[in-house]
């Protein structure tokens, strides 16, 4: 079977935030009211007709999300009869990056012409105490790893005391990260927090996970992203902007947080293969991307990710960041939409934000955070401390 | 050799299940030994002990004592703690790669230095055990 081209021709996204009401408030915020408007929008944005949509592939609701079989509840909610599919989608932190890669599966395959890549994830109710009891049994053997009271950042904290150690590097040259992600952040209409952020800042912030504090750390919150997704002959019919599909690698290490036999945790394995693979298939090298939207919940694991996908020198993350080599107008700028740090992690939809980035700066509709001339750029998503990797190449098609 | 034990106030916060199979790894731990399997045509260990070889899938294994001796890998102090363990924090965890080669995670004991030696000890919770690492003095 030959598979078909596949094009990212629209997009929409709610501001990241405190979107969830809690329990008993007398007016509600419900996520199909929240997530409806954007399917709306990006499917105009598209150009696309309602009716040419077969397939939705949705990232899996939060468990505080009520209404369960939330995607058949949306395609009623929208009356969308599908030819093509819909399922619900979970590989934890790699949810929305999965349900983007389902709806390209379903259009290269031909068993779409036109698929949605959506979510909604509501859980900023919870408090963060509450919602660790259900996540650390996600990022952990619950019988021999979760025993000891492991947080989900706590082992991208365990990369950073090693890293540090292994390469030299101090925390405040990682606090670059942040503070360069907050300038981005700041010119991203999407973003849940733009104020300046000073290196002293990050440093003084209180601790969380030692050594990562406040600012090193992603913020909870909201969000909802729905991507339009096509063959490429849709696409070119339509006559909009788009970005091509035009690599994509996957890998996981069969490892679940850490490796039994010990091995150098911070060289991020599954990221190393993934991006090969995905460079591979789109025929280019790292140094031909001109930007990098990577899914990176702590300053650490997007110095790590960074790394292991070529983008930089293994140990000079930090370091790029702080000289602006990664920061918007520099050589090869990461994160320019704030990423998971500024711009916010509604982890089950933030693959989907990472697609959607890439597809407004690919179709040159990031505003004032538009990097010039942008042609070629990658996504990542992962699960576990990177155990699994996911990446996609995009290319700017006008 | 029998492991050391440290006394922990009250219950284990979030204590493991205990199967047919694991209840052997815990109850000799409860004695002060560190126990794994290991299968018995590929010869290699595994931790979390399993009633399978992961890497040969064969189905005969045979619980081996290790040493509780290794390295410390990696660590963190943890502040922001799931709910059931606040009463704990802040709580130091960490990596540490064993003497067998295995790596696995635990509670830390004191403030060891990255690649200092370690040494297992018995957590002793009213409730039942978990494990740790301490540096050798």
């Amino acid at each position: 079977m030959s598979l078909r081209k596949v094009a990212v021709i629209g997009g929409a996204a709610t501001p990241n935030g405190k979107l969830q009401t809690p329990e008993g408030q007398p007016i509600q915020t419900v996520e199909h009211e929240v997530l409806a408007p954007l399917v709306i929008q990006s499917m105009a944005v598209a150009g696309l007709p309602k009716e040419s949509v077969d397939a939705i592939s949705l990232a899996l609701c939060r468990p505080y999300t009520l209404q369960k079989y939330f995607a058949t509840f949306m395609a009623n909610y929208m009356r969308m009869p599908l030819k093509g599919g819909i399922m619900e989608i979970l590989g934890n932190g790699m949810t929305g990056g999965l349900a983007f890669d389902q709806a390209v599966t379903a259009v290269a395959s031909g068993q779409a012409d036109v698929a949605l890549a959506l979510g909604v994830n509501f859980e900023s109710a919870a408090s963060s105490a509450d919602h660790m009891m259900s996540s650390m049994r996600a990022v952990g053997d619950i019988d021999y790893h979760s025993i000891f009271g492991f947080s989900p950042i706590a082992w991208y904290a365990m990369d950073m005391v090693r890293y540090m150690h292994d390469f030299g590097v101090s925390r405040a040259e990682l606090a670059g990260i942040a503070v360069k992600d907050r300038r981005h952040a700041a010119l991203n209409p999407i973003a849940q927090f733009k104020k300046p952020l000073s290196l002293e800042d990050v440093l003084a912030a209180r601790p969380i996970v030692e050594p990562l504090g406040l600012f090193e750390v992603p913020p909870r919150g909201d969000g909802a992203c729905c991507l339009v997704v096509c063959s490429e002959d849709v696409a070119k019919e339509a006559g909009r902007p788009y970005a091509l599909v035009r690599g994509r690698g996957f890998f996981h290490e069969g490892a679940h947080q850490i490796n039994e036999v010990p091995n150098d945790m911070t060289a991020f394995i599954a990221a190393q293969v993934a991006s090969a693979q995905a460079y591979a298939a789109a025929g280019i090298r790292a140094s031909d991307l001109d930007l990098a939207e990577l899914y990176a919940p702590c300053t650490i694991v997007q110095a790590l990710v960074s790394e292991a996908m070529g983008l930089v020198p293994r140990g000079h993350a930090g370091r790029a960041a702080t000289e602006g080599e990664t920061a918007l107008g520099g050589r090869l700028p990461i994160c320019t939409s704030g990423g998971c740090l500024s711009r916010g992690h509604p982890s089950y939809i933030t693959g989907l934000l990472t697609i959607f980035e890439l597809w407004e700066q690919l179709t040159h509709r990031a505003g004032e955070r538009q990097v010039v001339g942008a042609a070629l750029g990658a996504g990542s998503c992962e699960l576990g401390n990177y155990n699994a990797a996911l990446i996609h190449v995009l290319e700017a098609k006008s | 050799m029998t492991l050391p034990r440290v006394k922990m106030a009250g219950n284990r916060p979030w204590p493991p299940r205990i199967t047919d199979h694991s209840k052997h790894f815990w109850d000799a731990l409860a004695e002060g030994r560190l126990i794994t399997t290991k299968g018995k045509t590929s010869g290699k260990l595994t931790f979390p002990p399993k009633p399978f070889c992961p890497y040969d899938w064969g189905q005969e294994v045979e619980w081996v004592g290790l040493s509780g001796k290794g390295r410390l890998y990696s660590q963190t102090v943890i502040h922001a703690v799931p709910t059931a363990f606040q009463h704990e924090a802040p709580i130091r965890n960490g990596i540490v790669d064993l003497d067998e080669g295995l790596r696995v995670a635990a509670r830390i004991l004191g403030e060891p230095a990255l690649d200092a030696p370690v040494e297992c000890v018995v957590l002793d919770y009213d409730d039942g055990p978990l494990f740790g690492f301490r540096a050798i003095l």
